[in-house]
């Protein structure tokens, strides 16, 4: 398991400190796969980094597999060499002056035998779908490839953990899409401890036991991809995963009990929410929902009245295909609405719409 | 969570004694190279300055106890001193007027018109490069002295003029500009045709476009947008002549012209009385202040160029101008230019070299002609040694130079590890030198050598180490551009593998960084086998290279065996220079870095 406490970590910027962590900490359990998800720039990759080793962070402590790698208080900092930790780069950093089997071999102990030496670097390229490549140089590789000697040169030396830093982020789609399947089918059949950093939402709730959602060097809340997804904690989770209608409101009816109903008004109407407890009445919020969530109702037949109905005009509609986005506005306020492709709206018709109370969350204003 | 059996195992392997030693063995690299360069640089041109302020009658500068500003009150009161100030304008001022207008045209003939035999003329073009200027100067006063320079001769022949005098007088003003100017031609055309490369074409096609001709887009868009390159060539150039030694030390001692360069030399040198290290010392710190002031207008304006419509690593091919009836006299400059500069000092440099004696080629001399110099020069114990401490010198010199760039480029480069404040440091010393004209490095060495107790003053280390401080700007500078093209990410991967710094830096960084290291090398060999103003300021009878062998054979006249000497260095130089032509093309493709 990885343990991280209130990592702190600055940078020399061109105008003064950039705080770059501000106390992060997060714990992951043996075999996990725990994903760093977040904006260029949250300190995710930062974060990954004072795992390796390789930047030394101003405050607090890192322990892998009960072994304090790092720790500001009793003055610990184990260098990355002694970590025994894989590490897949960015830019995969294959060594090009040399084959893909002396890359593989290269964090293998200097004091194995040689026929133990390629039997390791054969049973891994084999493992990863590199058989017959072993004495191509590593120029003469195509991404996907590379990206493949990368994981078996991580994985060669059998380490306790293994970090990736946005490992697919230079493959096109299509080789992304198969690699994400790979990878996940990797770490299910070796159960090592991985943590995973990426920008791309898709990748870290496909691939992911566990997201940490990073945001301005802070860890903003961690939870299962589902979790996530359906029930954020925060409007930056919200935002960040998937897309998002936030709309302001007002508390009429508030709740003491987590995933209360609690009742708000907006521009919209009242709809009833769910979430969180401590909300009175007359407090300022944002009322959250997803697109895919709000139902598009047949004809302009709605009663305003009703909790978690309204109407609108439609701004703009889009085919895409297996869906249509569906731009709905009413003065100021623009819904968007994930909608069936078969039953788009036409622009400027006046549509009803309805939304389902456990499909709304509220947050604070 | 309970502990695992593995985890207990891991723990066993990991060797915590070596943790310690990885990391204190790369700060004592850091702290030595930083030593190191600081010691090289900075020492020198601390005790320079030191000696500037010292009142030297009848004394070394550091027996005195009086510090005053007298040295400097001397040169600038003395009358003997302003010809030399005078000369140094003047010979600078000639010597650009000559080079750069050639360097230009021949630049813009070769990078923008379809000039026929491009490929041929520009490599021609560098072939002086081989030939040290000691050599050019050499090989100019047998073409052009007013005498028996083979010029005069003939053209007093062809034109019939009895007087036994001219036309050409080399040991002139104007003969030292002219050879110090062609001199200036191949490192110029480089210079010159980089930044007419790296200029986007598609300024001068939009000029083209809006129906201007090929006169005005030259003179209204390619020329004010290249001004920045040119001024930033000429600032370059500048601090070039005023360095320069080997053309003023030898054309100028006859025609008694000096100029600061030589005037230092003489300083200490001189042929009657003590050597005034006072006045040297004082000369040199004025030439430093000058270059280093000019160095910094030229970074600035580099700094500016980059900011100017420059594109670089696309493959275009800029549209090429046709000459049309042009072409003719195009080809013909060049044809010139090559004849002037290359052919006629090379073939005259060989001429003599198989001549017992001087004599103007006729069918008499043409009997006379035997290689038997090339042979006889052996004889010569002291050839001998020259021959043998210039290789030892160019390999120690190139050896520590290299192993010192890929050092500073290492911790100037990889800063994160070590903090901005000491690479800013290493970055800027290590260029240093770049400001620092080789007879005053040579002469601050001396400084330092009589003074501290490293028993090195007189020997040969003491040149391996003055030659190091002046080739290390140019050395780490190429290194540092090499290695900031391999990505950090390639030697994080090592660390990752559990490879301690050493083994990274061997293993991948060092292989990684082997042929701008090769190349860097084979230069430096180059430089330190033909350089003379630092060895002549440092050597004695023992430590005599081939550079200040020619030197002094050819102040005690022994003209054909320079000439002999000579060649056999321009042939060594052509040969490691071809060599690592030789390298980078069988090289082949640059393999990717990612």
């Amino acid at each position: 398991m990885i343990r991280v406490e209130n990592l702190q970590k600055t940078f020399a910027g061109a105008r003064g400190e950039v705080h770059a962590l501000r106390g992060v900490s997060f714990e992951i359990d043996k075999g996990q796969l725990f994903t760093l998800l977040g904006p260029s720039g949250c300190g995710k990759t930062t974060t990954l980094r004072c795992i390796a080793g390789l930047e030394q962070p101003l405050a607090g402590e890192i322990s892998v597999h009960e072994r304090v790698v790092f720790s500001s208080a009793s003055g610990v900092f184990i260098a990355p060499e002694q970590r025994r930790i894989g590490m897949v780069f960015q830019s995969y950093a294959i060594w090009p002056h040399m084959t893909v089997a002396q890359n593989v071999a290269y964090p293998l102990p200097s004091g194995l035998s040689r026929s133990e030496i390629s039997m390791r670097v054969e049973s891994i390229i084999n493992r990863l779908g590199l058989g017959g490549l072993a004495d191509r140089l590593a120029p003469n590789l195509s991404g996907g490839q590379q990206q493949r000697v990368a994981l078996a040169r991580a994985l060669v030396a059998e380490p306790q953990v293994l970090l990736l830093d946005e490992p697919l982020s230079n493959l096109d789609a299509k080789l992304r899409e198969q690699m994400r399947f790979e990878l996940k089918a990797l770490h299910e059949s070796l159960n090592i401890t991985t943590v995973y950093v990426t920008h791309d939402q898709e990748e870290a709730l496909a691939l992911s036991d566990r997201i940490g959602l990073m945001d301005q060097g802070a860890l903003i809340e961690v939870g299962a991809p589902m979790e996530l997804y359906t029930r954020p904690a925060h409007r930056v989770t919200a935002d960040f995963l998937g897309s998002a209608n936030f709309l302001p409101a007002t508390v009429e009816r508030g709740g003491n009990q987590p995933w209360d109903e609690i009742l708000v008004t907006s521009t919209l109407g009242k709809f009833t929410a769910k979430r969180s407890p401590e909300w009175q009445p007359g407090m300022a919020a944002v009322l959250f929902f997803r697109p895919e969530n709000v139902e598009l109702l047949n004809g302009g037949d709605v009663s305003a009245s009703e909790p978690n109905h309204g109407s609108a005009l439609v701004e703009r509609a889009t085919f895409l295909g297996n869906s249509a986005d569906v731009m709905l506005r009413r003065g100021e306020i623009i819904l968007r609405v994930r909608a069936h492709p078969t039953r788009v709206p036409r622009v400027g018709e006046r549509v009803g719409f309805s939304v389902a109370p456990e499909s709304c969350i509220v947050f604070p204003a | 969570m309970s502990v695992s059996p593995s985890t207990v195992v891991n723990e066993l392997q990991i060797k915590p004694r070596s943790l310690a030693r990885n990391f204190s063995l790369r700060a004592l690299i850091h702290g030595l190279t930083l030593v190191v360069v600081s010691y090289l640089v900075v020492v020198p041109l601390f005790m320079l300055l030191y000696a500037s302020v010292k009142s030297t009658e009848d004394k070394l500068p550091f027996e005195s106890t009086v510090t005053s500003l007298g040295n400097y009150a001397a040169i600038f009161t003395s009358p003997s001193m302003l010809p030399i100030f005078l000369d140094t304008f003047l010979f600078t001022a000639g010597s650009l007027a000559v080079g750069l207008p050639v360097a230009i045209g021949l630049a813009w003939l070769l990078e923008r018109t379809a000039i026929p035999g491009r490929a041929w003329i520009a490599n021609a073009i560098l072939v002086p490069m081989t030939i040290p200027s000691l050599l050019s100067a050499i090989a100019w006063i047998q073409l052009l002295d007013p005498r028996a320079g083979l010029v005069n001769v003939v053209l007093r022949n062809v034109f019939r003029v009895t007087s036994d005098n001219g036309p050409f007088d080399i040991y002139s003003l104007y003969g030292m500009c002219f050879v110090q100017g062609l001199r200036l031609v191949p490192s110029a055309y480089l210079m010159i045709a980089a930044s007419f490369r790296a200029m986007d074409p598609s300024l001068e096609e939009q000029s083209a476009m809006a129906g201007r001709g090929i006169a005005q887009t030259t003179f209204r868009i390619t020329l004010p947008i290249m001004r920045p390159a040119l001024l930033a060539a000429l600032i370059y150039f500048i601090i070039v002549v005023i360095e320069s030694f080997d053309i003023p030390g030898l054309l100028g001692f006859t025609a008694r012209i000096r100029v600061l360069s030589t005037a230092i030399y003489w300083a200490t040198h001189s042929e009657v009385g003590l050597p005034d290290y006072g006045l040297a010392s004082a000369l040199g710190a004025i030439v430093l202040a000058a270059a280093l002031l000019l160095m910094w207008i030229y970074q600035r304006l580099t700094a500016h160029q980059e900011k100017f419509a420059t594109i670089t690593g696309k493959g275009y091919r800029p549209r090429q101008i046709s000459l049309g009836v042009w072409s003719g006299p195009a080809t013909a400059f060049c044809l010139c230019y090559i004849f002037v500069a290359v052919l006629l000092p090379f073939v005259m440099l060989l001429w003599t070299s198989v001549q017992p004696f001087y004599a103007v080629p006729s069918v008499d001399s043409l009997s006379r002609v035997s290689f038997e110099g090339y042979l006889n020069i052996w004889r010569d114990r002291s050839v001998v040694r020259a021959m043998w401490n210039t290789t030892v010198l160019a390999l120690v010199t190139s050896l520590a130079t290299i192993l010192l760039a890929v050092l500073v480029s290492w911790f100037v480069v990889r800063r994160q590890r070590t903090g901005n404040g000491l690479a800013n440091y290493l970055a800027t010393v290590s260029f240093l030198p770049q400001c620092v004209p080789s007879i005053v490095i040579g002469l601050a060495f001396i400084f330092v050598y009589v003074r501290f107790p490293i028993p090195i003053y007189g020997t040969l280390w003491i040149i391996a180490l003055a030659l190091t401080t002046r080739y290390l700007a140019f050395s780490s500078r190429a290194t540092t551009s090499a290695l900031m093209q391999v990505h950090g990410e390639l030697e994080e991967a090592s660390q990752m593998s559990g490879a301690p710094w050493v083994k990274t830096l061997r293993r991948i960084t060092m292989p990684l960084l082997a042929p701008a290291m090769i190349n860097v090398f084979l230069w430096v060999a180059v430089h330190a086998m033909q350089e003379l103003s630092i060895a002549i300021m440092l050597y004695n009878p023992d430590t005599v290279v081939v550079s200040t062998m020619i030197w002094s054979m050819w102040q005690n006249g022994r003209t054909a065996d320079a000439a002999v000497l000579g060649v056999i260095l321009i042939f060594l130089s052509a040969l490691l220079l071809l060599s690592a032509q030789a390298y980078s093309y069988f090289r082949g493709r640059p393999k990717s870095q990612t």
